[in-house]
C-alpha cells in the first residue's frame, strides 16, 4: 500500500532533465571518503608549492656553516643539509617545481595526445597516416635521449626577452614544455585505437543521422567515452613527470636557481653513504604522498565518471 | 530525371555500395560488393519489408540510403530531393525527416548520456526549441514509446534489452520523421518482447503516418508487418511483391527456398523443404550472370531436360553440375510478372517464354 502512494507521489514530480556527466561525477565524488582525502592531500600540496616561497624567502642564504648534517632534532624536525639549512624549509620549498613541472607537462601532453589520437582515428586516411609517422617517429628515439636533446637545446634560450610573458626555456617553463612535447605519444596511441572502435558504434551513427557534424560528434560522443583514459593517464603522467624531473636534476640539466625534490635526492647521493638519511629520506616521502594521492584520486574520478559503476 | 509520384516518399535506383579490401601486393583492387544494383520505392505510410540472408547487403542498402555510408552509385530520392547530390545544409534539413532504428539496443545509445540526453539530440541538433520545450517534448516522446517520465535521468545500461529499444524509437521519433529504416529492430529481442515492440511500431504508423523500411530476416514477422516485400540476394532485390502475392505465389527459386524454411507452428503439418546447398558466395566476386545459379535448384532441373547446347557445366562445392547457360551468361533484371504490375522477380527461367 505504501509503495502505491509512493508510486502516485513519484509520478506528479517533474523530473529535472539532464544533470550532466560532469555534475553527476562531482556528486558522487562528494560522497566518496577515500577521494576526499586525496583531493585534500593534493589541495595541500598546491597551497604549499604557492605559500613555501613567501614563507621562507631567505632559505637559500640561511646557510650555517656549525650545524652541517645536523640529525632531525626539535629545533630542526628534518635536520639539516650540507650547508646547514633547514631541510623541512627546503623540501616544502621543492613543492612548487614539482606540481608546476607534474600540472604543466600533462596539462600540454594529455590533450595535446587526446585531440590527435581522438582526430587520427575519427578521420582515419591521410590524417591518421600523418599523425601515426609523427608519433612513430617521436617513439622510435629513446625517451630520456629525446628529453635529453630537448634539454640542451633549450640552454640558453629565452622566448620573447623583456616582455611580461617571457619564457625561460632554460628554467623550469622548458622543463615542462621539454617533457609535455615528449610524453603525450602513450596517450595518443590509446585514444587513437579506441577512437576508431568507438567511431563504428551505432550511437555515432545515429549521431550522424539526426544531423551532427564530423567534429560535433567527436566531441560529444567519442571523447566522452575516452575520457578515462586521460584521467589515467593523467595520473600517471603527473607520476613520470615529477620522477623526469628529478632524474633532470640528477643530471644538473634541471632547476638550478631553487631546491626541488628531484636536486635534494641529487644532494644527498653522497651523504646517504654517511648514513645521513633524512635528506634524501624527507624527498621520497613527499614525492610518495602526492602520486599515491594522485593515483587514487584519478582512479576514483574514473569510476564517478562511468555510469555503469553509479550504484555500486 | 527524379519521378514525381506523389504517393511514393522514397525511391532507390540502380543503388551500388562497394567496400575497398587491400588485396594482395601489386594486385588488383577489390571490391566488397555489399550493395549491387537495388532498386526499391517505399510508398508514404506504408511499410517495405527487405529481407535475405545474413550478408545479402540489407543493413549496408538501409544505410547507405540514409547517406550515412557513401554510396558508389545510383540515385535515392526523398520527396523529390536527390539525397546524394544535397548540400550539407540541405541534407541536415532532409535529416530531420529521415531516421534510423538499429538492431542492436545497446550499442546504439550512448552509455555516457542520459535517456534525456539521447533522446533530445536531434532536437538539438537542429534547434528552434527552448530547453523547457524540449523536455516537454523528451517527456512526451518517453510517454508515447511507454516509457515512465522518470527515466529521464537514467543510463542506457539501466534499462532491459525491450526498453533500450524504446529508447531508441524515442529517439528516432524525436524530429517527427515521415520515414524511418528499422534496421532488424526485433532480431536481439525476446520473443515476448518482439511482439510488443511490433505492436508500438504498428501504432506509431498509424499515428504519424510513417513510412517504414523494415529489413529483417525474420519472415514470419516480416508476413505480419509488412505491406510489400523485397527479397534481397548478394546484393541485389530479386522478387518484390506485395505480401500476399509473395507469400501466397513466390516466382523466384530463392524465395520459395526461404519460404519454406519458415518453421510451422503445427507439428503434424509436413512440407517440402527446399534445401539449398552451401553458402552464399563471397560477395567480393559473385558468380557470373544470375549470382544465384551455382546454387539454384530450378536450373538444376530444367538443365536436365535440355539440348547439350543450351546448358553449362559448373564446378560448385567441388563437384560438377549441369546448369542452363543462360542463368551463367545473361544478368537478370527485374521484371514484372504477367497480371500484376506490383509483382516483379529476376529469373531467366520464369521470364518471357518459359
Amino acid at each position: 500500500m505504501s509503495d502505491l502512494v509512493e508510486t502516485t507521489r513519484v509520478e506528479q514530480f517533474e523530473p529535472r532533465t539532464g544533470r550532466s556527466l560532469w555534475s553527476d561525477a562531482f556528486h558522487r565524488l562528494l560522497r566518496d571518503k577515500i577521494a576526499i582525502a586525496c583531493f585534500v592531500i593534493i589541495c595541500i600540496y598546491a597551497g604549499i608549492a604557492i605559500a613555501a616561497p613567501m614563507m621562507f624567502p631567505d632559505w637559500a642564504n640561511e646557510v650555517d656553516y656549525d650545524n652541517l648534517n645536523a640529525r632531525p632534532s626539535w629545533s630542526e624536525p628534518l635536520g639539516t643539509d650540507g650547508f646547514g639549512r633547514s631541510i623541512l624549509q627546503k623540501t616544502l620549498l621543492g613543492a612548487n617545481v614539482s606540481m608546476t613541472v607534474g600540472l604543466t607537462a600533462n596539462i600540454i601532453a594529455i590533450p595535446l595526445g587526446m585531440v590527435l589520437g581522438a582526430i587520427a582515428g575519427y578521420y582515419g586516411g591521410w590524417i591518421d597516416d600523418i599523425i601515426v609517422w609523427l608519433y612513430s617517429t617521436l617513439a622510435s628515439i629513446p625517451g630520456l635521449v629525446k628529453l635529453l636533446a630537448i634539454k640542451f637545446a633549450f640552454i640558453d634560450k629565452v622566448l620573447w626577452k623583456g616582455s611580461w610573458y617571457e619564457l625561460d626555456l632554460d628554467g623550469l617553463p622548458g622543463i615542462c614544455i621539454a617533457l609535455g612535447v615528449i610524453s603525450w605519444i602513450g596517450t595518443c596511441r590509446l585514444v587513437r585505437a579506441e577512437t576508431m572502435k568507438l567511431r563504428e558504434m551505432d550511437y555515432v551513427l545515429a549521431a550522424r543521422a539526426s544531423g551532427r557534424g564530423g567534429l560535433s560528434i567527436l566531441f560529444r560522443h567519442i571523447i566522452p567515452n575516452l575520457l578515462h583514459i586521460g584521467i589515467i593517464n593523467f595520473s600517471l603522467g603527473f607520476v613520470g613527470a615529477i620522477s623526469a624531473e628529478v632524474f633532470l636534476s640528477f643530471l644538473n640539466l634541471g632547476v638550478q636557481d631553487r631546491p626541488s625534490w628531484g636536486r635534494m635526492i641529487s644532494d644527498a647521493k653522497m651523504q646517504l653513504v654517511a648514513g645521513q638519511w633524512w635528506e634524501i629520506g624527507a624527498a621520497t616521502v613527499a614525492i610518495f604522498l602526492i602520486v599515491l594521492a594522485w593515483n587514487i584520486f584519478g582512479d576514483r574520478l574514473r569510476d564517478a565518471l562511468d555510469p555503469k559503476l553509479r550504484n555500486v | 530525371m527524379i519521378e514525381k509520384n506523389d504517393d511514393i516518399i522514397l525511391s532507390v535506383r540502380g543503388l551500388k555500395t562497394y567496400f575497398p579490401v587491400r588485396g594482395r601486393l601489386l594486385g588488383k583492387k577489390q571490391y566488397v560488393r555489399a550493395v549491387d544494383g537495388v532498386d526499391l520505392s517505399v510508398r508514404r505510410g506504408r511499410t517495405l519489408g527487405l529481407v535475405g540472408e545474413s550478408g545479402s547487403g540489407k543493413t549496408t542498402a538501409g544505410r547507405t540510403i540514409l547517406r550515412l555510408i557513401p554510396a558508389t552509385a545510383g540515385q535515392v530520392s526523398f520527396d523529390g530531393q536527390d539525397v546524394f547530390r544535397l548540400r550539407r545544409g540541405a541534407m541536415k534539413a532532409l535529416r530531420r525527416r529521415m531516421q534510423i532504428i538499429f538492431q542492436d539496443p545497446v550499442g546504439s545509445l550512448n552509455p555516457r548520456m542520459t535517456v534525456g540526453g539521447i533522446v533530445s539530440e536531434p532536437l538539438k541538433v537542429h534547434g528552434g526549441m527552448t530547453a523547457h520545450q524540449r523536455r516537454q517534448r523528451v517527456g512526451e516522446l518517453l510517454d508515447r514509446v511507454g516509457l515512465s517520465k522518470m527515466y529521464v535521468n537514467r543510463y542506457p545500461h539501466e534499462f532491459s534489452g525491450g526498453q533500450r529499444q524504446r529508447i531508441g524509437i524515442a529517439r528516432a521519433l524525436a524530429s517527427k520523421p515521415d520515414f524511418i529504416v528499422c534496421d532488424e529492430p526485433v532480431s536481439a529481442l525476446d520473443v515476448s518482447i518482439q511482439a510488443q515492440i511490433l505492436n508500438l511500431l504498428s501504432d506509431l504508423q498509424d499515428e504519424m503516418n510513417l513510412a517504414y523500411l523494415f529489413i529483417a530476416h525474420n519472415l514470419a514477422v516480416v508476413e505480419h508487418f509488412a505491406d510489400e516485400v523485397a527479397v534481397m540476394y548478394l546484393g541485389r532485390i530479386v522478387e518484390v511483391a506485395g505480401r500476399d502475392a509473395l507469400y501466397e505465389k513466390p516466382t523466384h527459386p530463392y524465395t520459395r527456398a526461404l519460404l519454406s524454411a519458415v518453421p510451422i507452428p503445427d507439428p503434424n503439418a509436413r512440407t517440402t523443404r527446399v534445401q539449398l546447398p552451401g553458402d552464399v558466395p563471397s560477395p567480393i566476386n559473385p558468380p557470373s550472370g544470375c549470382p544465384f545459379h551455382p546454387r539454384c535448384p530450378l536450373t538444376r532441373e530444367l538443365a536436365q531436360a535440355m539440348d547439350e547446347t543450351e546448358t553449362r557445366e559448373i564446378v560448385t562445392l567441388g563437384e560438377s553440375v549441369r546448369v542452363v547457360r543462360r542463368c551463367v551468361e545473361q544478368t537478370p533484371a527485374l521484371q514484372e510478372v504477367p497480371g500484376d504490375e506490383t509483382h516483379c522477380h529476376a529469373c531467366l527461367l520464369r521470364q518471357g517464354n518459359t
